[in-house]
This record gives C-alpha cells, structure tokens and sequence, in this order.
C-alpha cells in the first residue's frame, strides 16, 4: 500500500502537466489508499495553486479525520463552506465535528459578521445591489419621460431602497476581521512573534479566533478568553485564504 | 506606650442592642494648673453618628480640636469603623475638674473626674533651638499622638509567603498552591502587584479556607506573627521536567496609627519556587486523564420500537484532572446509527483535584430490529496512588429493538450519515469549481454611491425644470392686483372696451405671455378666454355686453385662482 502511494504521489509531483481534476482524483486515491499526510500534502498543492474548491476541502477534511487531526478537518470545512456558504453537506459536518471536539457555537464563529460575508456571497448580494441600484436608475429616467407609466416612479424609489440594503451586506461584512482556526492540539500561545518566545497559554483544537495582525509565518489572535497572542500560521490556519504550500510537510 | 485610659470608661449602654460604642477618655486623671490634657471621644461601630457634641466642663476650658480621625480596618474580610474626636484642654484653677458625660446617640459616657494641682506635672518637649526645625510648632499639645506620622514609626513587619503542597509529581496531576500574609500589623488592602504567570500549568481557582478572623500564630526568624491565607489555586503540570513557578508582587495597604498619617502601603514578594514534573507514561487508548475515576454506561430503556431512539449515557466520575477529558468514546453499534454526543459537567475544584462528573449522551436510532448489542466502552487513566495506567471498561448493554423486520443485526451504518462512528464520508470525486469571485466592498460602495449621485442629478434637474416654470408664476402681490381688478368688472360703470382691457391686462398680469405650442389644457383655456375677451373688446356694440364681461371676468378669475 505504502508503494503504491508514494508511486502515486511522485507521479503527482513529476507530471508537471497534470490536470487540476487528475491531480485532485490522484490525491483521492492516495486517501482510498490509506496514505492520508501525502493525500493532504497534494491536496494543499491544489489549493496553493489556485484551485480551491469546496469538493477539494471536503476531502481534505475526510482525510485529516481519518489521520486524527479533527482541528484541520474543521478548518477544511470551514474553508470548503467559505468557498460554498450554501453546501448543506458541508454544514452538518461541520456541526458533527464541532460537536465532537466539545466546542461552543460560539467559539467556531467568534465573527458575527462573517456570517454576512457569507451571505453575501451565496445569494450574490453584491451583484443584486447593482442590479437593484441600475434598475432604479433607469426607473427613475423613465419616470420623468412622457411616456412613462405612473408606477415607475415608486418603482424607482423602491428598487433604489432594496439596492442599497442588499449593498448593505457585503459592505458591513467587509469590516468583519479576518479570522483562523487553530488545526493543533494545545497549539501555543506565544507572547512575541518567535519560535524562542514564551508561551503563556494554549489555544483549543478547532476553535476559530480573530486574527489581529500578521508577521511572517506569524498570526496574532485572540481566543475565547480574551487572551492576546502570537502563533505559528501552521498551528492556526486562516479562513480568508488558501493554505501555504504543503501545510501538511512544514510542521 | 502612654498612660492612656485613666479615665477609659466603656459604655453600660441600657440597650444591648446598640449598633456603636461611645468612650470617653482623658490621657491624664492629674495635671497641673498650667498642663493640657486630651480628651478623646470614640465612636465605633456601623450605626455611629455623624456628630459627638462636646460634653460638660468643669474648670476646663478648651484651648484646641475638635480633630477628626477615622480608622476603618479590614482583616479577613470584616470591617471595622471608629471616628474619635480628640479635644485639648487646659485646667482654669487649682481644685477639682470634671468632664461631664458624653453622649451620642443612645450612649452615654459616664463624667470623669479630674484633679488640677498647682504648677506642671507634666514635662515640656523641649523646644527646638530653630523654630522652623524638625517641630515648628514645639509644645504641640498632640505630638506624642502625631509622633508616628512624622516618620519615627519602625517599618511594618509584614512578609508573604507562598507554599506548594507538593513539589514532585507527574503531568496532569494536583498540586496546591497557597499565598499567606504574615503580618504584625492591620492592613487594609492586599493586591497582586504582578500578577504571577503559570507557565506550564492548567491553573483552577480554589475556595478561601476557612481560618479564624484573626489568623493563625506563626513564628518567622524569631519574630512573632499573625498568618492569613489569601488565595489558593489548584495547579495541574502540562508538561514534565523541572517548571518554575515565579515570585508574585503584593501590594499592600496597612492601617493608618494616626490621623494625620498618610495610608502607607508596601510591597512585598514571595520567594520563586520550582517543582519537578515527570512524565506520564504511554499506552495505547490513554488520552492523559490522571486520578482516580470510576466509569459508567446505562441505556434508558432496554426494550425499543423499530424508529425510535434511546439514549446511552457515558459517565466518568472521580477526582483528578478531569477537565482535560474533552471527548467521549467513539462508540460502535452495529445496526443502529449513533448520533454524536452532548456532553455535560458537573464539576469543582478541591484541593485533591478537580472533583465530579463528566458525562456524554449519545442518541442510538436502531435500523434493525432484534437484540442489539452496545459494546464496553472503554477508559484509560493514570492512577497517581497506583502509579500505573488502568484500563476501566463498562458493562456491556443490550438493546431490545421490536417490529419490523429483522436483519440479524448486521446492518451497518448508511454511508454519509450523520454520525459514522469513525468511518470517513465518501470522498467527492469532481474538483467542482467556486463560485465566482465577490466583488470587493469598495466596487459595491462606488456603484451605489454612483446610484445615488445619479439620483440626485436627476431630481436636481427636475427642480431645475420645475424652478423656472415657477420663475414664470407672477408674484402673489400681482395676482391679488389682478384679481382685484376683475373684481371691478361689473361693480364699476366702464365701457365694454375698457371692462374687456381690464380682463385682458388681469390675464396679461397673471399669466404673462401664453406660448402658441404649449398644448396643456392650462394654455388652451387661457387662449380661449383672451379670445373671448378680445372679441367683445373689438366686437361693434350691439347689444348690452355686461353679463358676456361678467361671465369673462369670473372665468379669468377661476383661471388665476386655479394656476397663477
């Protein structure tokens, strides 16, 4: 079995003109195969070069619950629902794990904002203000011709307030912090940005904290408690961008 | 120390329910005619008034105070308040004086007698060759009271300690750590001043014990003190090898002796301590939970129907580091599908450990019926006494599930159930590509802005348009003129001609010129009406014209009333 992985994964890493979707259906292989740290490691090289799907992130996750490592699994379906805030799949494991990793609500989404961004995003309400706000425009033109109809006036007016609360959302949610989900176990909380630092506390598996500042390979967050700290970004991992290259193979 | 309290005469209040004391109290029972002496009334107590009237004198008068002072101590958490009122009086003549008896409140101070003999019996300070040295004030009748405000009071003997129960242990298990005051002194407030870091610790607060009020006796390097517990807390290591445990700051705020001292405080540091942690062994199953635990399973009913669920329960109770287990066991049933858990605490710290119970409920929905069967479901602790990991196991259970039909229960979970036991979903087999892109808050914040300034143009224009038709509307003043004026017609005697150029000028006045492609039917009734008017105007006088002008100038001033 071990063989067979490694054959498939150096095809992976030496086919340089492998597709995305071959790539992808290899790295499933290598999870079918029982080799879940090279499945991961391939499935981080997918991501890290752009091809960041919810299916891809669901997998990852399948294969870091398989190895144990629940704190990544629940990062991964946090960034597969990022990508597809409507996967309902993706949702009830979410719930399921958290669950079983004994956390709160409330400590897996510390951002009440980011539910907007998500919102947003699934309906598109970006591009429904627009359209919204270019209807009443146009509403509004119509309105003052001759030969507008008497209703295109409140017309104008009622697309023009519907517009500007769908913009509402993406906007508000564009003040949301960013935010990061901590894949190890008691991952430390270090009081400056270096591996020599002293750790004064330890962040809990899964749970989702705001990321204040960045510095290097270096997060600063806050947990549940309200402690302020400094941890590695391969211990927590941000939920607004695609892993560094090769998560798996760094720590 | 003075000889305070000749005249220290406590209250024999009637009412043993009073709330405060009263005292009366004079530092001398003798003086000599050109002494002073001090009198000092103290009220103590919750419920002492604000004010304690100077009682009676007799052959006294009084030659300075009232001064105030208020002394509150808090020791262990109990308060106590005293105000004193302190007086210095000086004898008139040689014989007997007496100060009368105070009284404040329902208290009463009995009077005390006092002899005055002739000359001074008591020394003088001597005064200092510099009269703006150390005393400016020299004979101060208060300076033995003042004295230690003024910086001859010996230094307060005050330690804090800090005391481990234990200072050998492993990972994960107990130890209690306990800060005390030492003190010979009243203090009335006690704080970290650094506040110490546990680095490498799970650290639980504990209950203050229970000590007496006034501490416990202890002897320090020879010197006598009082000890008071202040805080405790529960340590559990996280990691083995030889941890550090730093020195905490105290601040701390002693009573003030006099009322004119200033409220000193001090700071003082425990000693830093250190333990030794090894590690805890390893073995397959053991998450690291070190104490001493029993464990149970229990369904809530044995016999179930087909499509309806039970409830298994998973306990762990005992004492020792039982926060750190965070998850239940995966449990397996085959033939039934088993929904994650919910976990509950019930838990406090002691100083033996963190004692309780910690229990999960798994809901098991049967998909077959017939006998299930719940496996033991297992625990693996480290036992500190032991010093070994112990395996505990639950009894086995059985399910009775009835109706339906039966599968031997060999049915397995369904694929993609809520809860797989272990069992990972099925992969996705297509890269599925992610939605489109959002666009940025910046993007939508333009285009709305964009929106709403092309809004306001178009309703700026539209007000443009209406503001010149309005620039086109006669003032008010003329169109009260005009209508004034085809008032007239028909009131006054005019000719036909002048009626009809009066109608004509009224429009003219009102309405301005009428533009011939203005199709509105404001334009065409008033082109009609100037018609109408010039046509009697020019028109050879034939007949009586008076109710044709009548009628024109009503329909005029109709047509300016309603859109001049």
């Amino acid at each position: 079995m071990g063989v067979t992985a490694g054959v498939v994964l150096l095809a992976i890493l030496l086919a340089p003109a492998v597709s995305p979707d071959q790539a992808f259906r290899d790295a499933n292989e290598l999870v079918r195969a029982g080799d879940h740290p090279k499945a991961i490691a391939a499935y981080g090289q997918l991501a890290a070069s752009g091809h960041e799907s919810a299916s891809l992130y669901w997998n990852w996750a399948q294969a870091a619950q398989a190895r144990g490592a629940s704190g990544e699994a629940l990062w991964a379906l946090l960034r597969a629902r990022e990508l597809e805030p409507g996967d309902r799949a993706v949702a009830r494991e979410l719930e399921r794990l958290r669950d079983a990793l004994n956390l709160d609500p409330a400590e897996v989404a510390p951002e009440p904002l980011a539910v907007a961004a998500r919102t947003a995003r699934r309906y598109r309400l970006d591009l429904v203000a627009l359209s919204l706000l270019g209807l009443s425009v146009m509403a509004r033109l119509f309105s003052r011709s001759r030969v507008g109809p008497p209703w295109a006036g409140s017309a104008a007016w009622t697309t023009l307030a519907a517009g500007l609360l769908a913009a509402l959302v993406p906007v508000a949610a564009s003040l949301a912090r960013p935010t990061a989900a901590v894949v190890r176990r008691a991952a430390p909380l270090l009081d400056a940005a270096s591996p020599t630092a002293e750790a004064f506390g330890s962040l809990r598996e899964g749970e989702v904290v705001p990321v204040l500042e960045t510095s290097g390979e270096w997060l600063r967050v806050e947990d549940n408690a309200g402690a302020r700290g400094w941890a590695h970004a391969a211990d927590v991992r941000r939920l607004d961008a695609a892993p560094l290259p090769s998560p798996a193979e760094t720590r | 120390m003075k000889t305070v309290a000749l005249g220290l005469l406590l209250v024999a209040s009637a009412s043993s329910a009073a709330a405060f004391t009263l005292r009366s109290e004079v530092d001398a029972r003798k003086v000599g005619v050109e002494d002073q002496l001090q009198l000092t009334l103290t009220v103590e107590g919750g419920d002492a008034p604000d004010e304690v009237p100077l009682p009676a004198l007799s052959n006294l008068e009084v030659v300075g105070g009232p001064f105030t002072s208020t002394q509150v101590s808090i020791v262990n958490g109990r308060m106590s308040q005293s105000r004193s009122y302190t007086y210095a009086l000086k004898p008139r003549a040689v014989g007997r004086a007496e100060v009368g008896p105070a009284k404040a409140g329902d208290q009463t101070a009995p009077a005390i007698p006092i002899e005055v003999v002739a000359g001074r019996l008591r020394e003088r300070e001597p005064r200092a060759a510099d009269p703006f040295g150390r005393d400016p004030f020299g004979q101060d009748p208060f300076g033995g009271l003042f004295e230690s405000g003024r910086g001859r009071r010996a230094p307060p003997k005050l330690q804090v300690q800090a005391a481990l129960s234990r200072t050998q242990l492993r990972v994960g298990e107990p130890l209690v750590l306990t800060y005390s005051l030492l003190t010979q002194s009243s203090v009335t407030d006690l704080q970290f001043k650094d506040a110490p870091r546990f680095s490498g610790f799970w650290v639980e607060d504990l209950e203050k014990p229970d000590t007496a009020p006034s501490g416990e006796a202890a002897t320090v390097d020879g010197e006598s003190y009082r000890r008071f517990p202040v805080l405790r807390k529960l340590l559990f290591p996280t990691k083995a090898g030889t941890l550090a445990l730093p020195a905490a700051t105290f601040r701390i705020r002693l009573a003030r002796q006099g009322f004119f001292d200033a409220v000193e405080a001090v700071e003082r540091s425990t000693q830093p301590l250190s333990v030794t942690v090894e590690p805890l062994p390893e073995a397959e199953g053991f998450a690291g939970a070190v104490g001493r635990f029993r464990v149970g399973a229990s369904l809530d009913r044995d016999r179930v129907a087909l499509g309806e669920a039970a409830t298994l329960r998973f306990r762990v109770e005992g004492t020792g580091n039982l926060k750190w287990i965070d998850r239940g066991p995966e449990v397996v049933v085959k033939g039934a599908r088993v929904f994650p858990p919910q976990g509950k605490s019930e838990l406090r710290a002691t100083a033996e450990g963190v004692t309780g119970s910690r229990s999960w409920e798994f809901v098991v929905v049967p998909e077959t019926s017939g006998t299930l069967s719940v496996p033991a479901l297992s625990f693996s602790y480290f036992d500190p006494q032991a010093g070994r990991i112990v395996a505990a196991a639950t009894t086995p259970l059985t399910l009775d599930v009835v109706g339906g039909p039966a599968a031997a229960g060999s049915a397995a979970a369904a694929p993609g159930a809520p809860s797989r036991a272990g069992s990972p979903l099925a992969l996705r087999s297509a890269l599925d590509r992610p939605l489109a892109a959002s666009l940025s808050a910046r993007t939508v914040s333009f285009c709305t802005a964009l929106a709403l300034v092309l809004h306001a143009a178009i309703w700026g224009a539209d007000r443009l348009r209406r503001g010149d038709e309005s620039a086109r509307r006669a003032a008010p003043r003329a169109l009260r003129a005009a209508r004034r004026e085809l008032a007239r017609v028909g009131a006054q005697a005019m000719t036909k001609e002048q009626a009809a150029a009066l109608v004509e000028k009224a429009l003219h006045e009102a309405f301005g010129d009428v533009s011939d492609g203005d199709s509105s039917e404001r334009a065409r009734t008033l082109r009609a009406l100037i018609d109408d008017v010039r046509y009697v105007r020019y028109a050879p006088q034939l007949g009586d014209y008076t109710d044709k002008l009548k009628d024109l100038a009503a329909r005029a001033d109709e047509a300016v009333r309603r859109w001049a």
